[in-house]
């Protein structure tokens, strides 16, 4: 697998639905068009959503993985 | 009434009802609104019968949402949020009439529109979720 290489790192940890979309959304608009945003998450519910979130803004969700018992995704900005 | 053309932009229209005697149907409407403005939809909340209460300036520090076990969030939070994200909050005034409010009584930035406009919005809507 190639390894990613985030160009921001955006830690929700400890936040509930709808903050990491809500954060997400920010934080993808102050990136660049390609540049990759590493999202890290505790909310059980993340998973679901930012595949949800991805398949509707557009924005591609590269990996969407769990370290150290954290929900860890990778997103590329896309438009 | 719907500002955006983009065929890729959903728009999603919810309808609150429900108000001050029913503290814990409340946040929701504003709670999926955000989510859905994160998701770069358009999204507008139709406050009628009981849902102006939710506007009325003072309330969203007073509404409390009942949460088991622990302090409950005031609605504020998460008005405060749907507003934050560019989510428009929609009132009609025979609705404003039953509780005796102008649109001076509600929070700043809501808008006022008519049944018919209600209609055309739901019409042009690609969801429309009511509670």
């Amino acid at each position: 697998m190639d390894v990613l290489k985030e160009d921001r790192v955006l830690d929700c940890s400890g936040l509930l639905c709808p903050l990491p979309v809500v954060k997400t959304s920010k934080a993808i608009k102050e990136l660049s068009v390609g540049q990759i945003l590493k999202m890290i998450a505790t909310d059980p519910g993340a998973p679901p959503d930012m595949e949800a979130w991805s398949r509707q803004t557009g924005n591609e969700l590269l990996l969407s993985t769990q370290e150290d018992g954290k929900f860890v995704f990778y997103i590329r900005r896309t438009k | 009434m719907w500002k955006t053309n983009d065929p890729d932009v959903k728009r999603i229209l919810y309808v609150q009802t429900h108000g001050e005697k029913d503290p814990e149907r409340t946040a929701t409407p504003f709670f999926l609104a955000t989510a859905a403005a994160a998701m770069d939809h358009e999204v507008a909340i139709y406050f009628t019968m009981n849902g102006p209460q939710c506007l009325a300036k003072g309330n969203g520090e007073r509404i409390i949402i009942p949460r088991k076990g622990g302090e409950g969030k005031p609605l504020k939070y998460f008005i405060d949020q749907a507003v934050d994200m560019g989510v428009r909050l929609l009132v009609c005034q025979p609705s404003l009439d039953l509780h005796g409010y102008t649109l001076d009584d509600l929070i700043e930035g809501v808008e006022m529109i008519g049944g018919a406009a209600f209609n055309a919005i739901a019409c042009e809507a690609d969801a429309v979720i009511a509670f």
